[in-house]
């Protein structure tokens, strides 16, 4: 893998978990008046829906940014990410 | 055929699948060395590495724990399906980093880790017997949740033809049987098996539920009917909760012992990213069902105790298993994935205790192969005592799960913090894991499980995470790099 593609890769991979973070702090209801009756959606609750959205959302970032990810096996290979032994 | 007879039936065609399962794996191995045993020889890859992760991911916590919990609280666990999903994203920062090194040095258990990491320091071998302590506890704790699961499961499969307690110490003998004999490649093998019945078993629950009740809309209106709170939008208090469960289970799960080997037991890096690729979406096929499985139990079952829920699965196959033949036959399906489950998970967390006992907590080296012989013993001592504990009814599966984490999550910055950050010192790494377990195990003996909604263990953590950095930074020493 050329040098340019191992740094697009990594860039993307912290763009996608950036988008996780977010979509985390969007799936948890805390913007919403508490006790309130919700809208159904799909037979859904509204709130339940918005979660379930995120979390469908995150799946798939998340998969993405899994196949970008270079896991070397062993520390020879190490150069991409600056792995080195702490 | 009655239910309990066909029960019996499909038990004994699954035991002796898993039997056969096992001979093959012994004939597969290669030598007698721990790695072989406890990591299938470093050999597995993406489809097997995929289910067995799986497998091992999705325990009686999910099929047993995660449907009770949700029928106490409502929709609101639907956090579940954001917790489980927050392990494969927590890995970004362990497996890419760990991997290597682990392969490169032949790391068989955690404790590995923790002694090559700090192994230059006098305070390592502390580091990686407090380490190891927590890890055995928590895996015990796991191991026991599995049986209490297990018994649950085959008294109602059977139709309390066989007993719970003969269930429990049958299907613990069986385990200690396949895994001894077969070591990982038993384990992983049969958790393909077992991943793919639960797979099958959930989908035909939910579409057979969900025709029953009139959809999803059916199962909330009926909701709304006898418990309206159960849709209505959370507190502060339980979005809290939310986060900090999400957190808890997030970080604690990445440092399950059996999953790190599993990181070590991938045949190459390329397995390992496809299979961990895959596991983002099992949350959604798998969580997020049995949720939707305890929330449409609650109009069905209306006034169950806190111990009693837990047995909502179960209980929902029983009332299916009455609908017909095929209904029988495909209840029984989902019973026997259940179990399958649940035994999964057991078999794992025992291969995994096996091996830190032996190699972290009783010093044996992980390339003799007296050392595989020493865990195997080691891990029916603990099974024994485990199957003693199971017998006695007590705390529900998800009390057990929460305080398994946040034993664990005690681990994190021994794993995280030492992949990511070379000024960490040993020394810090140990009063860090002091600090947050005697906030964790006190705050829990007190009865200050939660405060606010955040589990005692994420705030141990904090203060584990406050005193390891604190520490390294002011013990290092002068013109040291800590950062």
């Amino acid at each position: 893998m050329s040098a340019a593609t191992s740094v697009r890769r990594r860039r993307f991979r912290w763009v996608a978990l950036g988008w996780i973070g977010v979509l985390y702090v969007a799936s948890i209801p805390w913007y919403r008046e508490t006790g309130a009756v919700p809208d159904l959606i799909f037979g859904l609750p509204d709130w339940v829906v918005v979660a379930i959205g995120c979390y469908l959302g995150v799946a798939i970032v998340n998969a993405l940014a899994w196949l970008a990810t270079e896991i070397p096996d062993s520390l020879e290979r190490d150069d991409s990410e600056g792995t080195d032994e702490p | 055929m009655s239910f309990s007879t066909l029960g019996v039936i499909a038990l004994g065609i699954y035991i002796g699948g898993l039997v056969v399962m096992a001979v093959f794996a012994r004939r597969a191995r290669v030598d007698l060395g721990p790695a072989d045993h406890f990591l299938a020889g470093r050999g597995l890859g993406a489809f097997v590495l995929f289910l067995t992760l799986y497998a091992t991911a999705y325990s009686g916590n999910s099929l047993l724990g995660y449907p009770g919990e949700a029928y106490r609280r409502g929709y609101s666990f639907i956090m579940a399906t954001g917790f489980m999903m927050s392990i494969i994203v927590v890995f970004h920062a362990l497996v890419p980093r760990l991997r290597p090194v682990a392969i490169t040095h032949g790391f068989v258990t955690p404790g590995d880790w923790v002694r090559h990491r700090f192994g230059a320091e006098p305070a390592s071998d502390r580091v990686a017997t407090a380490v190891s302590i927590l890890m055995a506890i928590a895996l015990a704790n796991f191991l026991f949740a599995q049986l209490v699961a297990m018994g649950i499961v085959v008294g109602h499969v059977t139709d309390h033809a066989i007993p719970e307690w003969a269930g429990v110490i049958g299907l613990a003998g069986f385990i200690l049987f396949y895994e001894t004999f077969g070591g990982m490649r038993a384990v992983a093998w049969t958790d393909a098996v077992q991943g793919i019945l639960m797979l099958v078993g959930l989908a035909f629950l939910l579409s057979w539920l969900l025709g029953e009740s009139g959809g999803l809309s059916g199962i909330t209106a009926e909701l709304a009917r006898v418990r309206p709170e159960a849709l209505a939008v959370p507190d502060a208090r339980e979005c809290a909760n939310w986060a900090s469960t999400v957190a808890l289970l997030g970080l604690a799960s990445v440092v399950y012992p059996q999953a790190i080997q599993r990181v070590y037991a991938a045949r190459s890096g390329a397995s390992l990213k496809r299979a961990l690729s895959l596991m983002s979406f099992m949350p959604l096929t798998t969580t997020l069902v049995v949720t939707l499985i305890g929330i449409a139990a609650i109009p069905r079952f209306a006034h169950l105790d806190r111990l009693g829920a837990d047995a909502v699965m179960p209980s929902l196959l029983a009332e299916w298993a009455t609908a017909g033949p095929g209904a029988t036959l495909l209840a029984i399906l989902v019973f026997v994935g259940a179990l399958a489950a649940i035994m999964s998970t057991a078999d794992s967390v025992l291969l995994s205790l096996g091996s830190i006992l032996a190699i972290d907590l009783f010093g044996r080296s992980n390339r003799d192969p007296e050392t595989t012989h020493f865990g195997k013993r080691a891990a029916m001592a603990v099974m024994f005592v485990a199957v003693i504990l199971a017998l006695v009814p007590g705390l529900t599966l998800w009390r057990l799960l929460e305080l398994k984490m946040e034993l664990l999550i005690q681990c994190v910055p021994a794993f995280l913090l030492a992949l990511h950050w070379p000024g960490l010192r040993a020394s810090a790494t140990f009063y860090g894991i002091a600090a947050g377990g005697v906030v964790a195990i006190g705050g829990a003996l007190v009865g200050f499980g939660r405060i606010g909604g955040v589990h005692i263990g994420v705030l141990g953590l904090g203060v584990n995470l406050l005193v390891a950095v604190g520490w390294s930074v002011m013990s290092a020493p002068p013109g040291r790099k800590t950062a």
